[in-house]
């Protein structure tokens, strides 16, 4: 009975993790959702090139797996650029793939969005290769402080600081929203585009805001979990993309704070599931969360119902 | 009109038929090696599955990601039914239209859980559905064996066919390019035929599509089901061919690779993506030292083909595509006029009997209401319309005017109230069964199936009058000859109101060629096209000059006078509601303050103030 609860426990701090990570991923789809009202199937391969990007800097920055710098700073530095480098390619796919179908018939706008996918993860594993990139990141966090015990729940370091990047991100995100002008600007082209651009909004360059947020917390989101089980590859966009998805519909799509909350609770059933079910068949559980969601609740928990316009 | 039409036309129909009988009696005897031939077998496979998702993604217009699975489906079922897996040895030709139908099942399945979905979700949950079906198949060899895992399944019985035994590549190819020829001419009859038409509208306008008496929902689902019958088809001639079956084979790569087929090919073009599955196929064969590459391409393809040719690379081959233009001659040799204006509508003045206001009650709108949110846009609305009536709704905008066409049409369900027509109560009426009951509507932002032909976009409009269902399509049977004939004549019949401005060369003209007029009378067009007795107008003069919105005006009387339709129309050029109304009600938010004769109502207070505003209140209120 107790070693259930230890296990539950467990796998509780497991989920918040992972979904905080979840919910990153599911605000890149929510915001651009919100103001375009399309689906970005390339979003999981930013979260792929920002576990790649990190990698490429821990490489750069470290010789024979020994960081040459402060391991805080390299740290950082990975996060930061892997957000900046997410960031860009975001921006990139926004002009050249989805600007000139703006005004396409939405399938158009999906099947380019799959093309990007497609087009990233090949050039990734074409110039990559297929193999499993590892983070040899032992030298990077002091003996002492690798895992602490709590009752029973092993947690380690790089769990914690997944933790807190994804809810400080959150926060941030969160204020940027609500507080800036830009986060006004944000919100009215969501809610209607063109009266957005009646009111002087220059709705592009929201547009391009809106992909620059998400990107950067969709590299975030991958260099996040890169760090966590030390390893990257070409493929893992794919997966993460979809997840990041579950989260989003699961909250509600184009509800910033839905997808948070959808992530979070994505993260949490799928670690659960792991303490019942075979592992191979978490993804199925996260799937099935969805398909479920989509026919009973497509609204999810906090988006509401809109109406087709006649 | 005569055209002399030659017994054998040069085009794409016969330029694919001589590459059929190419692939099936020449090109097998001339490939150099086993190697080759194999290349070519799976090529026939490519065009099966491209043909198949065509007919999802390019008829339809559902973003099916799951397609693959339904190959999968097909191929496994094949495995379990004719090897020594389960022990079960059917005969080639049993095994097959099970794997079919096996397929078609469970994309029914699949579909009925997730086809009310819209674009993007449909495209995830069937995404989604694909990555399940893959785990499965990895993992349900333990504890039972069911799939073989990774590893598969493989050594099948031996195909024999009519005494024949498939054994070597040659025969296989020959087996295969068959059954693509099959699938060719399957894809090739639904096209042309009323179900095809069907799809194709949900491709364009889904709501349009409904409105016009089509069950999106079914029509979708079939779509779907027959898309994942000819995919599981494909699955089990191919691992027949390999002689083997694994996960791998069914993998999202693979789908990529036939989506990237049909997007070449041009979407809902058959010729075109029977072409693009060929050069996607032998293609990469050739260029097997960029082979690394092969999969960024096809990215890269897709993301420029959408930016560049969303219609594919093969619709500017003469044929492929039609795309008439206004020919610079009439039909007797004569220049034309330089506008269409000065034709005259063809009158037919032997036609003595003339239509009046019956006082037939037709259809009843009962203290109907309905709210969005906190703002009330029809509230508790009462009127009658009469048979042979013409009946105007007036109001400033946001009055509620088109919210009642929504309503009556079914598009929106109305809080409180009935819409009686005819002593039934249609208020609970999908769109596709009011239309089909006999009402008819125009939109107020024209909602034409634009990519399409003016004489497709009215024959569409007779699916819900006509019956012809697979079957009988397919095998072009009495019941689809006679219909086919019947919509065809309806269809010329009802442009050829409009006089001579949508006859002739318009026939094959897109709707997105027209000028804004001809789209509004095409619109029309298509509602009268449906056979109703109730036509709803939205706005018919909108967008129309004077000169037009008078020719209009004519014509909504002669509907009415000549033909006996029933109509209520909503307008704001009040010379057309003058001219035509037996009877105008006015509305303002939602609620009808007024009804009459035109000079009853135009004298009335309370429609002034509705439309000017009140005396001495500074600013008016008309738009709410």
């Amino acid at each position: 009975m107790e070693d259930i609860f230890g296990q539950l426990s467990q796998q509780a701090i497991n989920g918040i993790t992972i979904g905080g990570v979840y919910a990153l991923i599911a605000i890149g789809y929510t915001m651009v959702y919100g103001v375009l009202s399309m689906l970005n199937f390339a979003h999981g391969e930013l979260y792929m090139i920002g576990g790649f990007t990190g990698w490429w800097v821990l490489q750069i920055f470290s010789i024979n797996h020994v960081p040459v710098m402060n391991a805080a700073l390299l740290i950082s530095l990975m996060i930061v650029l892997s957000m900046a480098v997410s960031a860009l390619l975001g921006l990139a796919i926004e002009r050249i793939a989805y600007r000139p179908l703006r005004k396409a018939p939405r399938m158009n706008l999906l099947l380019s969005s799959l093309g990007v996918s497609i087009f990233i993860q090949n050039f990734i594993l074409y110039f990559q290769g297929a193999k499993v990139k590892v983070f040899h990141i032992s030298h990077l966090i002091p003996e002492g402080i690798r895992t602490f015990h709590v009752g029973g729940v092993v947690i380690s370091f790089m769990r914690i600081i997944v933790i807190l990047a994804c809810f400080f991100l959150m926060v941030i995100l969160t204020l940027i929203i609500k507080k800036t002008n830009i986060g006004k600007s944000i919100r009215a082209t969501a809610q209607d585009i063109e009266a957005a651009a009646f009111m002087g909004i220059d709705t592009d360059k929201i547009i391009v805001i809106v992909f620059l947020i998400g990107s950067a917390l969709g590299g975030a989101a991958g260099i996040l979990v890169s760090l966590l089980f030390t390893q990257v590859d070409y493929y893992v966009g794919f997966q993460a993309g979809l997840k990041g998805f579950t989260a989003a519909v699961l909250g509600g799509i184009g509800s910033i704070p839905g997808a948070m909350a959808g992530g979070l609770l994505l993260g949490i059933c799928e670690a659960m599931a792991v303490t019942f079910f075979p592992s191979a068949y978490k993804d199925v559980v996260a799937f099935a969360i969805l398909i479920a969601v989509l026919i009973f609740r497509p609204q999810g928990l906090m988006g509401e119902r809109i109406r087709e316009k006649v | 009109m005569k055209r002399f039409k030659p017994r054998i036309k040069i085009g794409p129909t016969s330029v694919t038929i001589l590459f059929f009988v190419l692939s099936l009696a020449v090109i097998p005897r001339l490939l150099p090696d086993n190697y080759w031939q194999s290349i070519f077998s799976i090529t026939g496979v490519y065009v099966m599955l491209a043909l198949g998702l065509n007919i999802v993604a390019g008829f339809t217009g559902l973003l099916d990601l799951s397609y693959i699975a339904f190959f999968g489906i097909g191929g496994y079922t094949f495995a379990f039914l004719c090897s020594d897996h389960f022990g079960i040895h059917l005969p080639f030709l049993l095994a097959l239209p099970i794997c079919a139908l096996t397929a078609m099942v469970s994309g029914f399945l699949l579909g009925l859980t997730s086809i009310r979905l819209k674009g993007d979700y449909l495209a995830i949950v069937t995404l989604a559905f694909a990555q399940i079906f893959k785990l499965l198949l990895l993992n349900l060899d333990a504890p039972i064996n069911i799939t073989g895992g990774v590893n598969g399944i493989y050594a099948f019985d031996q195909v024999t066919l009519l005494f024949i035994n498939i054994v070597t590549p040659e025969n296989y190819s020959v087996l295969i390019w068959t059954c693509a020829l099959l699938v060719f001419l399957v894809s090739f009859r639904l096209k042309a035929s009323r179900i095809g038409r069907g799809w194709n509208a949900i491709r364009e306008d889904e709501l349009a599509a409904n409105a016009i008496g089509i069950n999106t929902t079914r029509m979708k689902l079939y779509s779907f089901a027959t898309g994942a019958m000819i995919a599981g088809f494909s699955g089990a001639v191919f691992v027949s061919f390999q002689d083997s079956v694994f996960p791998n084979n069914f993998d999202f790569q693979q789908l990529v690779i036939v989506y990237c087929m049909v997007i070449i090919g041009g979407l809902g073009n058959i010729y075109g993506v029977i072409a693009g599955a060929v050069v996607l196929s032998i293609l990469p064969e050739i260029l097997r030292e960029y082979g690394g590459l092969r999969m960024m391409i096809y990215g890269v393809a897709l993301v420029s083909i959408m930016a560049l040719r969303p219609q594919g690379l093969f619709s500017a081959i003469p044929g492929f595509t039609k795309l008439v233009k206004r020919p610079d001659k009439d039909e007797t040799g004569e220049l034309r006029a330089s506008t269409d204006l000065y034709y005259s509508q063809d009158k037919d003045e032997t036609d003595v009997k003339r239509y009046t206001k019956q006082a037939i009650p037709l259809l009843e709108i009962q203290n109907l209401t309905l709210n969005f949110g906190g703002l009330t846009a029809v509230d508790k609305l009462d009127f009658c319309l009469h048979k042979n009536e013409i009946l105007s709704i007036i109001g400033p905008n946001g009055a509620g005017k088109s919210t009642l066409f929504n309503i009556i049409s079914g598009i929106y369900q109305s809080d409180q109230g009935k819409v009686i027509y005819k002593d039934l109560d249609i208020s609970a009426y999908k769109p596709h069964r009011v239309a089909k009951a006999g009402i008819a509507r125009t939109f107020q932002n024209l909602r034409l199936f634009n990519e399409l032909s003016v004489i497709d976009n009215i024959k569409i409009s007779r699916f819900c009058r006509t019956k012809a269902f697979f079957f009988s399509a397919i095998f072009n049977l009495n019941l689809n000859k006679t219909e086919e004939k019947e919509t065809h004549e309806t269809a010329k019949k009802i442009l050829k109101m409009f006089g001579r401005r949508l006859t002739g060369y318009r026939y094959d003209q897109k709707v997105s060629q027209l000028s804004y007029a001809n789209r509004r009378r095409v619109e029309i067009a298509r509602a009268m096209a449906t056979g109703p007795e109730i036509l709803l107008l939205d706005e018919p003069s909108a967008g129309m000059n004077p000169q037009e919105t008078g020719e209009i005006t004519e014509f909504i009387k002669e509907l009415r006078d000549r033909f006996g339709y029933t109509i209520l129309v909503i307008e704001h050029k009040l010379n057309l509601v003058k001219a035509v109304s037996d009877r105008v009600i006015v509305m303002d938010h939602g609620e009808k303050i007024c009804e009459g004769s035109y000079d009853d109502v135009a004298k009335n207070p309370m429609v002034i103030e509705a439309y000017l505003g009140k005396k001495g209140k500074s600013g008016n209120q008309t738009n709410s």
